[in-house]
């Protein structure tokens, strides 16, 4: 016999070892995934993220609050868009700060009739009221979200899962 | 070994047998666990107060104290969306010294917060975390335990913030599991996996009533037996290096006459030559009963005593119920938060997640970064500590009021209002600049002092009077829309009109 034999037979002993190891290990980590995954919600019974908020004569001409979706809808004569109300930072929801006077700004290279700003209570972020953050360490604009009407009773309906440019007006 | 009756009730119960000689006797007490739990004699430099300031059994005080007090609670509570708040109101106005309940737990989990930040800075400042000569001493990993138990305390103290169910209470957790939605990559993910869901709801509610009642308080507890095994482990307390240096400047004692039992009876023959530094002079140190166990009674008798009273003088206070749609103004984390929520002003992804994360990862290789191993036990070390410990606390203050100034005067997007890039916002920014300022100093300090210890001393120094003064400016600094008022400026009444 080689001097090799005792060897083997250690590399053999130390690779049941490391198998046993890794099989316990894995049996662990395969036994305990069923308890994570189920922490990990299938089913939310949260508010839909499309829902009807009225008929468009509801809102008259100027800037609505509805506080229950954290949603600004704005109406100028037949055009309406929305924007949400959730600050892009960490989530508190803005207050919409009118000015006493319309200001005509240019805010990324458009230009626009601005009624007021949104303030953030949390951390002190600005908003320009078409969205675009512009004070304070908010890291992004605010979404705006499509507006549609129903087909069933002409509700005006904000579908917050579809996401739209800063141009979208619904024309009524 | 004679087993007879045994007489009373408590013998029946906790003796398995009756001694019946000297020599069980001692078998007895050997096998007592009670009695293992101090060392047989402690160091008098162990026992004193103006060493240690007794804040670790502080600390533990306080925990049994908020068991006590949270199982009662659990009693009295329903982890509910519809119901939480009205239990909680029931507690202050329909339950016998329920409102007595609630104040007790609240004070002594902010006090315990605090008097764990205060143990953590003390362990720091007299270089208890060092390794020194003890045998098995392993001290740099008992720190590591420490800062676990930081993190386990912070986390349960955040836990139960939430389930008042408030405004206070929702907003403090809305604004919480969104820093952690800065976490770039996953952070969303992890965000909806604290929450369950993609709002603060019941899903929540439940998540952290679990976590605050059963899961952080047992994985605090078996991390506390562990530190406290350690300290044991590691030689006792850190002081004790100051009485093995003393201890080996004696002489060695002598060899001496011995008697062995061999398996052909008694043997005798010489001892050899011992210099055992680590066996403490009968001048040096006490019995631990009654001297160490009387003491541990006393400190836990005044943190009884001052909780009590506290909670006497110090309301627990109960805003309105939770409302999703109307975020108070202005929206404030507990206190402990607020420090990090004046830097997550600046910028979510430095102050919330970057900057806790290199604090924490700082403080957790402290000891393995600093390895020297002189004047273990001495606060700041030497004269040269303290002197470097001072600049440390002029650099820290000039450079977080420097950085607070710059944060309200120049906000970063009024300087450069033409970038529209985030990464920009994130990389320039006062959080930034405080974190570079103290890399700087740490390395400043460490070329000019040529020691670890004494660059750790000032960065440390630096660091707490960085937390003071971000918590001060959180807490008692900012006003509506988080805009900065000074202590006599009354915030306004109504809202601020732009």
């Amino acid at each position: 016999m080689s001097e090799a034999t005792p060897q083997k037979g250690e590399s053999r002993r130390g690779f049941l070892t490391k198998l046993t190891g890794w099989l316990i290990g894995l049996g662990l980590v395969a036994g305990s995934w069923p308890f994570v995954r189920a922490l990990v919600p299938n089913v939310l019974y949260e508010p839909p993220r499309r829902f009807k908020i009225g008929p468009p004569d509801l809102f008259q001409e100027g800037v609505h609050f509805l506080d229950e979706h954290r949603l600004f809808v704005f109406r100028h004569e037949n055009a309406f868009h929305a924007i949400s109300g959730v600050c892009t930072h960490l989530g508190c929801t803005l207050k919409f700060s009118p000015f006493k006077q319309p200001q005509e700004l240019t805010v990324r290279k458009m230009s626009y009739r601005s009624e007021g700003e949104f303030h953030c209570a949390c951390h002190g972020s600005r908003f320009r009221d078409e969205g675009t953050n512009f004070s304070g360490p908010a890291p992004g604009p605010l979404q705006w979200y499509q507006l549609e009407l129903s087909p069933e009773d002409g509700q005006l309906v904000v579908n917050m899962t579809s996401v739209v440019d800063r141009d979208f007006r619904l024309v009524v | 070994m004679s087993l007879l009756p045994k007489s009373g009730i408590w013998e029946r119960l906790v003796w398995s047998w009756r001694p019946q000689s000297d020599r069980e006797a001692g078998e007895a007490v050997v096998a007592n666990f009670l009695l293992h739990w101090f060392p047989n004699r402690v160091t008098l430099k162990s026992l004193s107060l103006k060493y240690s300031l007794y804040l670790g059994t502080i600390s533990m005080v306080l925990f049994g104290i908020l068991t006590v007090s949270g199982v009662i609670l659990m009693f009295l509570y329903v982890p509910s969306v519809e119901q939480a708040y009205w239990w909680i109101k029931d507690l202050d106005y329909a339950v016998s010294f329920g409102w007595y309940l609630r104040r007790v737990h609240r004070i002594c989990a902010h006090l315990m917060v605090a008097a764990v930040f205060l143990h953590m800075f003390r362990v720091f400042l007299t270089g208890s975390y060092k390794k020194g000569s003890s045998v098995g001493s392993n001290r740099p990993f008992n720190w590591v335990l420490g800062i676990v138990l930081l993190v386990l305390t912070l986390f349960l103290s955040f836990t139960g913030y939430l389930l008042p169910w408030d405004q206070l209470a929702f907003w403090a957790i809305t604004v919480g599991t969104n820093i952690a939605a800065s976490v770039p990559l996953f952070g969303e993910e992890i965000r909806e996996f604290l929450l369950g869901g993609t709002l603060v709801g019941q899903n929540t509610l439940i998540r952290f009533y679990v976590l605050h009642v059963v899961f952080l308080p047992l994985a605090l507890f078996a991390v506390a037996i562990w530190h406290m095994w350690r300290i044991r482990k590691d030689g006792g307390l850190a002081i004790v290096e100051q009485v093995r240096e003393k201890n080996r400047e004696r002489a060695p004692e002598p060899p001496a006459k011995t008697k062995t039992w061999s398996v052909l009876g008694i043997a005798s023959g010489t001892s050899v030559s011992v210099l055992d530094v680590g066996t403490v002079d009968e001048l040096d140190s006490v019995p631990s009963s009654p001297f160490l166990t009387t003491r541990l009674l006393a400190v836990t008798m005044v943190t009884l005593i001052v909780v009590m009273l506290l909670a006497l003088v110090v309301p627990a206070p109960l805003e309105e119920a939770a409302n999703p749609e109307v975020t108070p103004n202005p929206a404030k984390a507990p206190w402990y938060f607020l420090g990090l929520q004046e830097l997550v002003s600046y910028s979510a992804l430095i102050g919330g997640v970057v900057l806790p994360a290199i604090v924490l990862l700082g403080l957790a290789l402290i000891p393995y970064l600093d390895r020297e191993q002189n004047r273990i036990g001495y606060w700041l070390t030497d004269q040269s500590g303290r002197r470097w410990g001072v600049l440390g606390l002029v650099w820290g203050l000039l450079w977080t009021v420097a950085c607070l100034a710059i944060g309200i005067l120049f906000p970063m997007r009024s300087v450069f209002p033409d970038i529209e890039s985030q990464l920009f916002f994130d990389l320039v920014n006062p959080a930034t600049l405080l974190l570079l300022s103290f890399v700087v100093l740490y390395f400043l300090v460490l070329k000019l002092s040529s020691s670890t210890r004494t660059a750790a001393i000032a960065t440390f120094c630096a660091f707490i009077i960085a937390f003071v003064l971000l918590t001060w400016t959180g807490t008692m600094l900012r006003g509506p829309n988080w805009l900065f008022y000074w202590p006599w400026q009354p915030w306004p009444e109504h809202a601020i009109p732009f």
